[in-house]
């Protein structure tokens, strides 16, 4: 009796399976799973609906499963979490599939869908094997990537600019749209190429020094995020370095462009190999979202900004934590070395530009910036900062009291700016989906345009 | 177009199940009556009441048919009118056999309306609690995501739900994907939990608001000025017991809207009944509750009662005494509240004397008045008592606290003077008028001018506001410093524009121990949130128009004082009342709110009415409550009564406050405490301030007087105190002591007998039980040791309840 129910239920979680291969995956379809894969089906699962209150900080019920090793622990229930071929047993998977909604999980949601509870249940009855490798790596770093949904095909609103960056000849811009990176000519403002393939926004865009290649930072709030390469020119994706459960929020090349080093809401600060891809080191260093990232000049070290109130300075070699500053008591959201690496910039929540030594993390100076400071361009001479308050501030390095000229244009926060050295250009992106050149000397605003491909203003302006 | 008789035909065949439930109405009445739609985002809910041949009135909204004389332009979808395109059409309501019509007429059909995110978003928002306290509205936010208070601060809303973390929470493109959604879905992980379904009317204006690109208002955008309820006050008998409560909200451009949907509801007493987040108040059990009903700022409330026929209650028409009782006995009649038994004469003499002069009679004065035989002597007591100077200043005593009398606050001497000068203020029965304008009003040297003092304690213009409004209005309005009031009307402006009654006050150091007060020409309060000066605000009244070079205060004072004034005279009666009944007819007896209403608003308002017509004379209003009967009840109760917390149908017991406490410890046993600074056999209910005394009054809850609240004064009772009472140095040093009052008594050669009956006399105002006194004197007798007995005796009877409490 036992036995034939097993079988039944077997035989039913299989053809879920089949019709479920058939729906979500068409390109694959032709050859169903005979087994199930951790990686592959139970992570992104568990990812989605558990990470939240189980994942690496402040665990609901002492139970975590942020990593494989983790996940087989039990919590304060005591109760094993995986039986090995017994899902009965296994108390993850009761209460999964528990009728009774106050025990059930996940907490206060919709019950998993039946064919993901199917799943793990096989999972379980097939072993409950792990495939991902490291047993202490973070699930997240396992999920698969997934072929991004295509933009908009014309804009019904504009998009907030989150990020621009300067190609190297200095002549077009690339800019983060709504799944999508949108290039332009910086002379005329017009639309040059749209790349699709990318994550649903783009925080942060940087073309590799000496190289074609362009990485891209970004995510879907609160569902994923990724850290890619694309070929600008091709306009397609060559390799996403990392996943996330949350989003990418900084990328950047070393100065010789053969490194990528990222951030985002995970709490990391990651190395990568810009040609093969592989990941050199992870830090966890930070207790909240890191928001931005810089390399120094060197390419010796770089400068992490976070939600944590801190930005901490990292040995790119050894991924030791050399100097973590304090001075803003708010959000630091980016970093900025100067020009002979001796000094790093910090901009804040707390409106301001700090500027601390990168010898001992010691204040040398603030500049005021009038509203919250969300990105930062030193070069030798100058150090340009824009934020909350629509303008980009310019300040003279050396004389960081006085404030040489405010940028006035835009006409709400601006969260992206990018500068090329050798046109003394400066690109900056906004709220409402606007970005402006501008002479980065003189302040002179050059060009402006909406970064919305097929967006059609209201004709008439209802008061 | 169908007719109304066509619709009438058409029930006849499907309609007539629904209606057999409910009760047998002779006529109902449907609210709105007329109601205009100017926008195709609105509706309204119908509300129908039916009404017995008695009178008596019962909701059927739940159960009445509707039916539209023009579908094309009003719909009705579970009791709510819905537009379906301009013109005008009439409802008909049918239930129990009764008709009654609305005429609802649909303008604008046409037009788009962006969601205003005001009333839209952070409505919404507000309702799903999403910036309560507890969550978002927390002053460091949840998860990095911070809202104001219950949205009073829209502006820093709308930058935090749009732009902050560069654009993360919302989704113009893909409304549906956005976080603000997905999370309080429970799509995502959300530590609050689900907080939103997709049916909700909260979820389809956050989303409407998304798709439409997160608009701020207009700078002109309408605002709400008021709600209109329905019904705003409403008696229910059983069986019926729930009521729908209807909300239109009244805007600056004169349109009406039913926000039923969007406010929020919270009941004043949840244990008579609670309401849903629909506005269906649903009854627990028989007595009135208050429904809060909020709409951003914008609060009023529906007082509905709920009354029920007890088997076995037969009202006693006990006499009234005075207007006391005729309100407090119609409440209970009409609540079927049974009325405590008067008590008796020893209860009551002990009662009195503790409640006026905080003392406990002596021995001769509780054998005199029980032997009285005259039917007026509880009157003559309480007319003698009100004239001992032990009233005076027992009663200061009281104000002392509340006006922070403190060595610390304004120097050892300063508090001399200013308690002397409380004391002959209440001796003199000082008019309740001139003392609030005595203090408020106060200039010059603290030991000239003790009332001085007032703004030496209230040491700052924030401080004055929170004491003032505290003290003479009622209001705890502490909380609108920072932000608006979460549970009440007053809002940040409102806190500033008090303040601004007193922000020209200036004071001076003479020298170690005076300080001089005096009153500035100019100077303006800002308003720290939004950077605007504010005006002299009174509460209902609006700004104050006062002279520029005038002092301020005096208006405040002149507003307080006039005979409308809705606080004034109702704080301070109601204070009296709660001083000596142990509760508030609002209690807490200084929080007045909305959402903390009267016990008896009848009572409340003729205590304040015939206080003004009595000049403010305080010793007045406390001669009345003292002689009316329900003031001499009993505490003992019945399962009639005995669940009654509020409505004054027994005397409260609670613990005797900690200075009449440790005097009537030292009555009891025949020894004084000493206190440094006053003369021997000095009492604790004489102290000026709590520097002179010690650790057993702090025990017992006496306050530090660090705030101008009652509630400082703590009526708790605890470990420490049973510890003090059981084997604390005070209590044994007088059991003990060879001084005291029964070893006296053995000297003088008294029998055992008359000592135990002089003890209970002396601690209970009564003669022991035979029981009783059989107990003591065996417990006397068998110790083996008189004295040892005997002091067991005395120590029994001062850990006695019946000794600790008032009762």
């Amino acid at each position: 009796m036992q036995a034939t129910g097993y079988g039944l239920r077997a035989t039913g979680a299989v053809a879920t399976l089949l019709t479920l291969a058939l729906f979500a995956a068409p390109a694959t379809a032709a050859e169903a799973p005979k087994t199930v894969s951790f990686k592959r089906d139970i992570a992104p699962i568990l990812v989605k609906n558990c990470f939240a209150c189980h994942g690496p900080t402040d665990p609901k019920g002492d139970y975590q499963l942020h990593t494989f090793a983790a996940l087989k622990k039990a919590g304060e229930s005591e109760t094993a979490s995986v039986v090995t071929g017994k899902p009965d047993d296994s108390y993850l998977y009761q209460l999964i599939s528990s009728s009774d909604s106050a025990e059930r999980m996940p907490k206060e949601a919709d019950p998993l869908p039946k064919d993901q509870v199917a799943l793990v249940k096989l999972w379980i009855e097939q072993g409950a094997k792990f495939d991902g490798g490291d047993a202490q790596a973070l699930l997240t770093t396992m999920l698969p990537r997934k072929i991004h949904a295509p933009p908009p095909e014309k804009y019904r609103l504009p998009v907030a600019i989150t990020a621009v960056a300067f190609a190297p000849e200095g002549k077009e811009l690339a800019v983060g749209g709504y799944h999508e990176i949108t290039l332009w000519n910086v002379e005329k403002g017009e639309l040059l190429r749209r790349i699709k393939n990318v994550e649903e926004r783009v925080y942060a865009l940087a073309y590799q020094p000496g190289g074609k290649l362009l990485v891209a930072a970004g995510g879907t709030p609160g569902v994923s995020g990724e850290v890619s390469l694309y070929d600008p020119e091709k306009g397609a994706l060559v390799r996403t370095l990392v996943t996330s459960a949350d989003c990418a929020f900084g990328a950047a090349f070393s100065p010789d462009g053969k490194q990528v080093a990222s951030c985002g809401a995970d709490r990391s600060v990651r190395f990568f190999d810009t040609a093969s891809g592989k990941q050199q080191r992870l830090i966890e260093d930070h207790a909240d979202w890191v928001l931005g990232i810089a390399w120094n000049h060197a390419g010796t070290q770089v400068a992490s900004a976070s939600r944590d109130k801190s930005a901490k300075l990292f040995d790119v070699k050894t991924g030791e934590a050399l100097v973590s500053y304090t001075g803003h008591s708010e959000t630091v959201y980016c970093t900025a070395f100067g020009a002979d690496d001796k000094l790093v910039y910090s901009g804040g929540a707390d409106k301001k530009v700090h500027a601390w030594n990168v010898s001992d993390g010691k204040q040398s100076t603030t500049m005021s910036a009038g509203g919250e400071v969300f990105r930062l361009i030193v070069d030798d001479k100058q150090i340009w900062a824009c934020g909350s308050d629509k303008a980009i501030h310019q300040f003279v390095v050396g004389d960081p009291k006085k404030e040489a000229r405010a940028f006035k244009g835009h006409t709400d926060y601006i969260y992206a700016l990018a500068f090329h050295a050798a046109s003394h250009r400066l690109a900056s992106g906004s709220y409402d989906g606007e970005v402006r050149i501008w002479n980065a000397d003189d302040g002179k605003q050059l060009l402006v345009f909406r970064a919305a491909p097929g967006y059609e203003p209201p004709q008439t302006a209802k008061k | 177009m169908r007719t109304v008789a066509q619709i009438f035909a058409a029930w006849c065949v499907v309609g007539v199940v629904a209606v057999a439930d409910a009760a047998d109405p002779v006529r109902i009445e449907v609210m709105p009556k007329v109601f205009k739609l100017d926008s195709p985002e609105r509706d309204v809910h119908l509300i129908v009441t039916g009404y017995a041949a008695n009178g008596d009135a019962v909701d059927l909204t739940r159960d009445a048919m509707f039916a539209s004389s023009n579908h094309e332009v009003v719909a009705v979808e579970n009791g709510v009118a819905v537009p379906r395109g301009n013109g005008k059409a009439v409802v008909v309501v049918t239930v129990g056999g009764q008709h009654a019509e609305a005429s609802i007429e649909v303008a604008h059909f046409e037009r788009r309306e962006p969601v205003s995110f005001r009333y839209g978003t952070l409505v919404a928002l507000t309702k799903q609690g999403c910036n309560q306290g507890a969550c978002h509205g927390s002053p460091s936010g949840k998860g990095g995501f911070r809202l104001s208070l219950r949205a009073y601060d829209p502006v820093l809303d709308t930058e935090t739900l749009v732009r902050e973390t560069f654009n993360r929470r919302v989704n113009t493109v893909e409304p549906e994907t956005s976080l603000l959604l997905r999370k309080p879905l429970m799509e995502l992980a959300h530590g609050g939990g689900r907080r939103i379904t997709k049916t909700s009317a909260s979820y389809a204006i956050l989303r409407d608001w998304i798709a439409q690109g997160c608009q701020p208002d207009f700078d002109d955008a309408p605002h709400c000025v008021r709600l209109e309820l329905y019904p705003r006050q409403r008696v229910l008998h059983r069986p019926a017991k729930s009521q729908q409560v209807l909300v239109l909200a009244h805007f600056s451009d004169g349109s009406v809207r039913d926000v039923t949907d969007l406010a929020q509801f919270s009941s004043s007493d949840e244990a008579v009944a609670t309401v849903d987040e629909h506005g269906l108040v649903t009854s627990e059990t028989r007595g009135e509750a208050a429904i809060l009903v909020r709409y951003l700022e914008i609060m009023d409330t529906a007082y509905l009662t709920f009354l029920e026929q007890i088997e076995g209650f037969r009202w006693p028409s006990p006499p009234e005494n005075n207007f006391v009782d005729k309100h407090v006995l119609a409440k209970l009649h009409l609540l079927q509240i049974m009325p405590a038994d008067l008590c008796t004469d020893e209860e009551f003499v002990r009662r009195v004397y503790l409640d006026v002069i905080g003392m406990l009679p002596t021995i001769g004065e509780t054998a005199s008045f029980l032997a009285d035989t005259s039917p007026q002597k509880r009157t003559k007591l309480i007319d003698t008592l009100l004239e001992r100077p032990e009233y005076a200043e027992y009663w200061a005593q009281k104000w002392a606290d509340l006006l922070r009398l403190r060595d610390a606050k304004m120097s050892a001497a300063g508090v001399r003077k200013f308690h002397d000068w409380l004391v002959r203020a209440v001796a003199t029965n000082m008019p309740y008028d001139r003392f609030a304008r005595a203090l408020l009003t106060a200039d010059g040297h603290t030991y000239q001018n003790p009332p001085a003092n007032y703004y030496r304690a209230a040491a700052d213009t924030l401080d004055c506001t929170e004491t003032t409004s505290q003290l003479f209005l009622g209001m705890r309005i502490q909380c609108a410093k920072c932000h608006n009031h979460p549970f009440e009307r007053w809002t940040q402006d409102n806190y500033y524009g008090i303040g601004a009654f007193f922000n020209r006050v200036q004071r001076k150091k003479v020298n170690t121990d005076e300080m001089i007060v005096w009153v500035s020409r100019s100077g303006e309060v800002t308003q720290p949130r939004t950077g605007r000066q504010m005006q002299p605000w009174l509460p209902l009244a609006g700004d104050a128009k006062i002279a520029a070079d005038a002092d301020r205060r005096q208006a405040l004072v002149d507003w307080l004082v006039r005979a409308d004034n809705p606080f004034f005279a109702r704080v301070e009666v109601n204070r009296l009342w709660g001083y000596v009944m142990g509760r508030g007819i609002v209690d807490p007896v200084d929080d007045f709110r909305d959402s903390n209403p009267p016990s008896s608003v009848e009572l409340l308002d003729a205590l304040a009415a015939d206080f003004i017509a009595h000049g403010f004379d305080r010793k007045h209003t406390l001669r009345t409550v003292l002689n009316s009967r329900t003031y001499q009840l009993s505490s003992r109760t019945g399962p009639l009564n005995q669940d009654d917390q509020k409505y004054f149908s027994h005397a409260r017991t609670r613990l005797i406050p900690a200075e009449p406490l440790l005097d009537a410890i030292c009555e009891v046993t025949g020894l004084p405490e000493k206190y440094a600074g006053l003369p021997e056999g000095s009492r604790a209910t004489q102290l000026p301030s709590p520097d002179m005394g010690c650790d057993f009054l702090k025990v017992f809850g006496q306050p530090a007087r660090e705030t101008a609240c009652q509630c400082e004064r703590s009526s708790d009772s605890n470990l420490s105190q049973a510890l003090q009472m059981i084997n604390g140095p005070l209590i044994h040093g007088k059991v003990r002591s060879e001084h005291n009052r029964f070893r006296q008594l053995m000297a003088e050669g008294k029998n055992d007998e008359e000592i135990v009956r002089q003890l209970y006399l002396a601690a209970l105002c009564r003669q022991p039980s035979a029981a009783e006194l059989r107990a003591a004197l065996g417990h006397v007798t068998g110790s083996g040791d008189r004295v040892r007995g005997l002091e067991d005796v005395c120590w029994a009877l001062l850990n006695a309840n019946e000794f600790l409490f008032q009762h």
